[in-house]
C-alpha cells in the first residue's frame, strides 16, 4: 500500500473529527478523564422532546441560505455575461472591486451597514440577514457563472438568434441547461457561506432571525457538550443531504434531455 | 455596445454601491465621528490618534497577522501535499479526497468546537495522555487554547484551511497534462527537476489565491476567535467587538477607526500581493 500514508492522513484530519462528534454526541457525560464514554440517548431524547426551537433554527437557516442563493444568482447572472464577453477599459479593475467583498473582513462594512438598516428597518428581519449574506457571498456566484459563461462561448447564441429564437427562449432552452453546472458549483459554496455564517447573522438578524448557528453557539461554549455535538452532526448531514439531491437532481436532468 | 454592458452590469452593481460600498462610507463616517447614534457630529481625526496611543492594540494587530498568516501558509502547504499525494494514486482510489469535504462543510463555529473538544485541559488528548501515564493532572498538560499564542485559533483556521486549498490547488493538478510530465522526464530532467520546472509553476496561481483569501480571511474573521476565546491580547474582530458590544456609545467611533483601518490594509494587501505574485511570475519565466 503505496497510499497508505495519504489515507491515514485523510481519515486523522477529517473522519477522526466526526468520529470524536458522534461518541459525545452519543455519550453527554463523557467527562476527562475517560478515554471511553458510556453511550446513552439523553442528547436524542432531550431533541425528540422539545424539537421546536431547534426546527425553528434549521428551518430559520434553510430558508435564508436558500433565498440567499437565489437572490445571488439572479444579481449575478446578467453581470457575468457582461463581464465573460465584452471588454472595456478598466474591466480588471472592476472585476478586482468586485470581489473586494468576499475579501475584506466582513465586519468593515456590515457595521456601517447595520446602522442604515436600523434607519431603514431592515435590522432585524430576514430580508435584511439575506441582503448581507448575499453581498459577502455572490462574488463565488459570480466567478463560476462567468467560467461558465467564458467556457460555453457566444456561438449557440448566436446561432439560435439566427434561427430566429427570442432573445428569453435562447436563456431557456440553449444557456440555461448549459450553465446549470456552474450554477450548481456557485449555488454550493453560497449555500455554505450563508448557512455557516455565526456572526452577521447575530449582528443583523438581532436574535429575532433564528439561525442554526445561534443555536448551536450557547450549546458549545457552555457545559453541554453531547447536545452540541450532536446538533454539530445535524449541520454536517443536512448539506451532505442537499448536495446529494443536487448531484441527482442534475444527473436526471440531463439523462432526460439526451433521451429527447 | 457600452450601454448594454452597463446596463447588464446593474443588476450587480445596485446593490454593490447601495450595500458594500454605503456600509463601508457609514464605518469610515462613524471612525470621523459623524453620523453616529447620538447625533451628529463634528468631522475629526482624533480616534485615529488615539489608536495610535493605544499599546494593547498592537499586540492584537501582531496577534491578528501571525494567525493569519501561519493558518494560511500552513494551510496552502497542507492542501499542495495532500493534493500532490491524491495525484499520485489512481484515479479510482482519488476519490477518497472526498472526505476532505467535510472541513469544508462543517461551519467555523464547529470547527473551533472540534479543538476545544480535543485541545482543552480537559479534552480528549489530555485524557489519552493521562490513561497512558504521561501526566497525572489536567493541569499538567499544556495550556494551549488560553495562553494568547494563537495556537488553538491556528489549528482551528488549518482544518477549514487544508481542503479549501486542496479544492483549489486539485482542481488545477487533477487536469494537468500528464505529457508535460513525460516529455520533461524523456528529455531527462529528474523527478525534484520536474517538480520544480514544470508542476509548480503551474500550481503557483491557484497557491496564490489560496493563500490571499485564507491570510484575509483569518486576519478579519470573528466566529473562531470568539469560540476559543482568547482575549488577552483578542484579534482585533474581537477587540472591535468589544468596544462596539460592551462600552458606551461614545467609544463607538474607535471601533469604527479600527474597522476602516483593518479595510484598507485588507484591500491594499490584497492589491499589492497579485502585483507582487505576478511581478514574480514574469521574473521567474524570464530565466
Amino acid at each position: 500500500m503505496r497510499h497508505a500514508p495519504t489515507m491515514l492522513v485523510l481519515a486523522f484530519l477529517f473522519l477522526l473529527p466526526v468520529l470524536v462528534l458522534i461518541l459525545q454526541a452519543g455519550a453527554p457525560g463523557w467527562r476527562y478523564p475517560e478515554l471511553w464514554p458510556e453511550l446513552g440517548l439523553d442528547g436524542v431524547r432531550f431533541l425528540a422532546t422539545r424539537p421546536g426551537p431547534f426546527l425553528t433554527a434549521l428551518t430559520g437557516s434553510l430558508g435564508y441560505s436558500l433565498a440567499t442563493v437565489v437572490l445571488t444568482l439572479s444579481m449575478t447572472i446578467l453581470p457575468a455575461k457582461a463581464l465573460a464577453y465584452s471588454s472595456f477599459r478598466g474591466k480588471t479593475l472592476l472585476e478586482g472591486l468586485l470581489l473586494l467583498p468576499a475579501l475584506v473582513p466582513a465586519m468593515t462594512f456590515s457595521m456601517g451597514l447595520h446602522f442604515i438598516f436600523i434607519k431603514i428597518g431592515l435590522a432585524d428581519t430576514a430580508p435584511g440577514v439575506i441582503l448581507v449574506l448575499s453581498m459577502i457571498s455572490y462574488p463565488y456566484m459570480l466567478r463560476a457563472l462567468t467560467t461558465g459563461y467564458t467556457l460555453m462561448g457566444r456561438e449557440y447564441e448566436i446561432c439560435a438568434r439566427n434561427l430566429g429564437a427570442s432573445k428569453w427562449r435562447v436563456f431557456l432552452e440553449v444557456e440555461l441547461p448549459q450553465l446549470l453546472p456552474a450554477m450548481a458549483a456557485g449555488g454550493s459554496v453560497v449555500f455554505l457561506v450563508a448557512f455557516s455564517e455565526y456572526f452577521l447573522v447575530f449582528l443583523i438578524g438581532g436574535g429575532s432571525v433564528a439561525s442554526f448557528t445561534g443555536y448551536l453557539f450557547p450549546l458549545i461554549t457552555s457545559s453541554n457538550r453531547g447536545l452540541g455535538a450532536l446538533v454539530t452532526l445535524v449541520f454536517l448531514a443536512v448539506p451532505i443531504a442537499l448536495f446529494i439531491v443536487l448531484e441527482l437532481g442534475l444527473y436526471r436532468y440531463h439523462r432526460k434531455r439526451r433521451m429527447r | 455596445m457600452r450601454h448594454n454592458v452597463i446596463l447588464g452590469l446593474a443588476p450587480l452593481l445596485l446593490p454593490y454601491c447601495a450595500l458594500f460600498c454605503a456600509g463601508l462610507t457609514l464605518t469610515l463616517a462613524q471612525s470621523m465621528g459623524l453620523f453616529l447614534p447620538l447625533g451628529p457630529g463634528e468631522a475629526t481625526l482624533e480616534y485615529y490618534q488615539a489608536l495610535t496611543r493605544d499599546q494593547g492594540l498592537g499586540l492584537s494587530l501582531r496577534l491578528s497577522l501571525f494567525v493569519a498568516f501561519f493558518s494560511a501558509a500552513g494551510s496552502v502547504l497542507g492542501g499542495t501535499v495532500l493534493a500532490l499525494a491524491l495525484w499520485r494514486m489512481p484515479p479510482g482510489l482519488r476519490r477518497v479526497g472526498v472526505v476532505s469535504k467535510i472541513g469544508l462543510i462543517l461551519p467555523h463555529v464547529a470547527v473551533a468546537f472540534l479543538v476545544l473538544l480535543m485541545l482543552s485541559q480537559t479534552g480528549l488528548v489530555s485524557s489519552a495522555l493521562f490513561q497512558l501515564g504521561l501526566i497525572s493532572t489536567p493541569e499538567e498538560f499544556p495550556n494551549i487554547l488560553h495562553t494568547g499564542s494563537g495556537l488553538g485559533m491556528i489549528l482551528a483556521f488549518l482544518l477549514k484551511g487544508v481542503p479549501f486549498a486542496l479544492l483549489l490547488i486539485g482542481a488545477v493538478l487533477f487536469g494537468f497534462d500528464i505529457r508535460l510530465i513525460q516529455t520533461a522526464r524523456m528529455l531527462g530532467a529528474g523527478p525534484l527537476r520536474t517538480f520544480w520546472s514544470v508542476t509548480l509553476p503551474r500550481l503557483l496561481p491557484a497557491m496564490h489565491s489560496a493563500f490571499i483569501i485564507l491570510f484575509l480571511y483569518a486576519f478579519g474573521s470573528f466566529d473562531i476567535p470568539f469560540v476559543l476565546g482568547e482575549s488577552h491580547p483578542g484579534m482585533l474582530s474581537i477587540r472591535v467587538f468589544d468596544i462596539f458590544f460592551h462600552r458606551d456609545l461614545s467609544q463607538r467611533p474607535q471601533a469604527m477607526a479600527i474597522l476602516t483601518v483593518m479595510f484598507v490594509f485588507a484591500a491594499v494587501f490584497a492589491m499589492l500581493y497579485n502585483r507582487f505574485a505576478a511581478y514574480m511570475d514574469a521574473w521567474r519565466r524570464k530565466l
